[in-house]
């Protein structure tokens, strides 16, 4: 990689920083866009702002649909059928 | 062993353990299965339950596993996406010297409980939309938290394809929020 990256591989590093330690240098690199793009830093706090809504903790008591009557039944009759 | 405890379980948590597998396996019929596959082995594995950890965590953490059985098993019948697919789609982002085609544009804060609210529907909604093998590991990853190396061991895929998705699922998941509103002018 360049000593400046662009902005498409500066997203590739930023995903990739989300999943695993960046090599020094590569951390380098793109700390240097970041500090001098303005659309690349925002991509960055956007998808860290995503993961952390993501979260299972934060994010699954919500008012989504629970469990339908039929599913519901149709468990109770699975539970029944283990136990005999 | 009793079915009174389970019975317990389906009327207190059905509906909270749905809704977790529902985020991850974005299918309502795999999560109603997840579910009762969890339960299931709860009512085995009962006897194991020490009673450390609340009822809902000890499902959660059941449930969790069979997710991902779940998972794996689907995405044995999913081919991986091969480069011409969704390439493009990021291509589009990009000018030819590798600068954002658009500037990315700001988005809002949430404040009110309303508006978590209505991020995290349409987050899900974004979510459903992904491609299934994306989808799969996207939920893995940020949903359920998974280590990257642990999910590519999990679907047996590789690292490098592992990451090409996660990164590509990440680049739809931001286009669709900010296509559905979530862009705000005047905020950070």
């Amino acid at each position: 990689m360049k000593w400046l990256p662009t902005c498409k591989e500066t997203t590739e590093l930023v995903s990739r920083a989300m999943d695993q330690r960046l090599p020094f240098a590569d951390r380098m690199a793109m700390r240097l866009h970041l500090s001098m793009c303005k659309n690349c830093a925002r991509f960055n706090r956007q998808l860290q702002a995503m993961r952390s809504q993501f979260r299972l903790e934060t994010s699954a008591n919500d008012d989504a649909p629970g469990l339908t009557a039929e599913a519901r039944q149709r468990i109770t009759t699975e539970l029944h059928k283990k136990l005999d | 062993m009793n079915t009174l405890d389970a019975q317990t379980w389906l009327t207190e948590h059905g509906d909270y353990l749905f809704r977790v597998a529902r985020r991850q396996l974005h299918s309502d019929e795999l999560a109603e299965d997840a579910v009762q596959e969890a339960l299931l082995a709860a009512l085995t594995a009962q006897a194991r339950y020490t009673g450390s950890a609340s009822p809902r965590t000890w499902l959660t953490g059941i449930l969790k596993h069979k997710i991902v059985d779940l998972i794996r098993r689907q995405i044995r019948e999913v081919e991986l996406p091969r480069d011409a697919d969704g390439e493009e789609a990021i291509d589009c982002l990009f000018k030819q010297d590798g600068h954002w085609a658009e500037p990315i544009r700001p988005w809002g804060n949430p404040d009110t409980e309303a508006e978590m609210s209505q991020l995290r529907r349409v987050l899900d909604q974004c979510a459903d939309r992904l491609k299934p093998t994306m989808a799969q590991v996207f939920s893995l990853r940020e949903v359920a938290g998974m280590e990257t190396a642990e999910i590519c061991k999990e679907l047996g895929i590789t690292s490098t394809n592992c990451w090409v998705l996660l990164h590509r699922a990440r680049l739809f998941m931001r286009q669709c929020l900010e296509l559905n509103g979530f862009s705000k002018a005047g905020a950070a």
